[in-house]
């Protein structure tokens, strides 16, 4: 009887065992994937994927083509990112870092096989400035008065302004920003963001706005 | 021998200082500019940068405008630079640099604005 009891365990172990195994090695199966894609479409030639991004100068980010992507697993929503990568749909009205050149709109595009495997290998760069859990979106009133009053968010970021879309061109539009970003990663940039996109276009607000602020405001932004 | 050493070792000290100015002062007020200014007042400062838009509340201030412009201090100009639109009793629409901006970048940038307004 004993020896029966030990010879089951053994059996649920080892399956389990061989199971997780088999897991594991689909799911590095598809991060590998995509990673390969990754590298083969030379997607990598306009965007950053080890960071953190050691910019100092408007020079050198100048020299950048694309968005960083070293942190876009704790930057993007995975349902969003799997579906633009095969539909990619401007975000920003003007070209990457110009001000007088419109958006082309010609970014490349993937098939669904490789947006999901690009996908899963994209939610795997993550950031350690970015903690999970820490905003919940929300229709914040006290975010809705940081980004329309106290600073003038739009004035830089389209969104919507009652039924209609409105703002400032130069920055991504956050029309769709709750769709698309996690409200952990927009408070880690509001408040660090040296440690996210240290040279950007977009005035740094940690420490003129207080942290109560910076958290309503990125529940706000991710309710949209 | 000994004067080719002492040469090179002032060659060294004078690159190490150029380059750590170069650090700590940051970009020209020209740079700066282009870069964050000119989103919305324009790369000629008219005040048409492409944030301008139509359904913003307020037009960025045209830093061409001497008669307008000249009725600012300088300190006036600094501080609404550095705290933004709020500084000076006008529109948040202005955003603050000062968290942005080194002191020294500010101030430079002061200048080049009585430049761009011949005031
Ligand atoms: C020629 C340069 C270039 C190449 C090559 C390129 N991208 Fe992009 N990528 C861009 C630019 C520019 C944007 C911004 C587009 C926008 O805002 O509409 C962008 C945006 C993105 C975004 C959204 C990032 C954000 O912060 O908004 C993702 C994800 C992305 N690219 C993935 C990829 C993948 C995957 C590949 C390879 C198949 C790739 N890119 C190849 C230039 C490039
Ligand atoms: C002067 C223009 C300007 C103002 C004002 C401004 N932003 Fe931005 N913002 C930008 C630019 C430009 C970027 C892109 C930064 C980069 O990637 O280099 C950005 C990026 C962002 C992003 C990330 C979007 C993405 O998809 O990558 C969020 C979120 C954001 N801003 C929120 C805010 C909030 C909240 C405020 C007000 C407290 C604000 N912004 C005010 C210009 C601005
Ligand atoms: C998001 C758009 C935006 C950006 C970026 C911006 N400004 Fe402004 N600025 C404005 C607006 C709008 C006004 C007009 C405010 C008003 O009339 O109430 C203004 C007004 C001003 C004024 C006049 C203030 C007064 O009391 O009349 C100065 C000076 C100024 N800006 C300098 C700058 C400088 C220097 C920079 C770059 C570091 C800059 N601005 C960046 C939008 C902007």
């Amino acid at each position: 009887m004993k020896w029966i009891k030990v010879y089951q365990k053994l059996i649920v172990v080892s399956f389990s065992m061989v199971f997780t195994g088999i897991l594991a090695g689909t799911v590095n199966a598809d991060v590998a994937g995509g990673q390969k894609i990754f590298e083969a479409k030379e997607c990598g030639a306009c965007h950053l994927t080890k960071g953190p991004n050691q910019d100092k100068t408007i020079e050198d980010k100048l020299k950048r083509k694309g968005p960083d992507l070293w942190f876009a697993g704790s930057k993007f929503k995975k349902e969003w990112l799997v579906k633009w990568l095969q539909d990619p749909k401007s975000i920003r009205q003007m070209a990457y870092n110009s001000i007088e050149k419109k958006n082309p709109g010609d970014h490349s595009k993937l098939s669904d096989k490789e947006a999901s495997d690009v996908t899963d290998y994209l939610m795997t760069l993550t950031s350690i400035d970015v903690v999970s859990g820490t905003i919940q979106a929300k229709k914040d009133l006290m975010g809705k008065m940081v980004f329309e009053k106290k600073q003038g968010c739009y004035g830089c970021h389209l969104s919507m302004r009652g039924a209609k879309v409105a703002g400032g061109l130069t920055g991504p539009s956050l029309v769709d920003a709750g769709k698309r970003l996690q409200g952990d990663w927009i408070y880690a940039y509001l408040k660090n963001p040296q440690a996210i996109i240290p040279v950007k276009r977009m005035p740094t607000y940690a420490g003129v706005l207080n942290d109560s602020e910076m958290k309503s405001v990125a529940a706000y932004v991710a309710s949209f | 021998m000994k004067k080719g050493i002492i040469l090179t070792v002032i060659f060294l000290i004078l690159t190490i200082w150029f380059i750590h100015q170069r650090e700590t002062f940051g970009a020209s007020p020209v740079e700066n500019y282009k870069w964050y200014c000119a989103q919305c007042h324009g790369l000629n400062g008219k005040g048409d940068g492409p944030n301008a838009t139509k359904e913003q509340p307020v037009t960025p201030r045209d830093h061409t405008d001497t008669k307008g412009m000249s009725k600012l201090t300088d300190a006036d100009i600094e501080n609404v630079i550095r705290d933004g639109g709020n500084a000076t009793g006008k529109s948040t629409m202005m955003p603050p640099w000062g968290k942005t901006m080194t002191d020294a970048e500010i101030k430079d940038l002061v200048k080049y604005l009585r430049q761009l307004c011949k005031c």
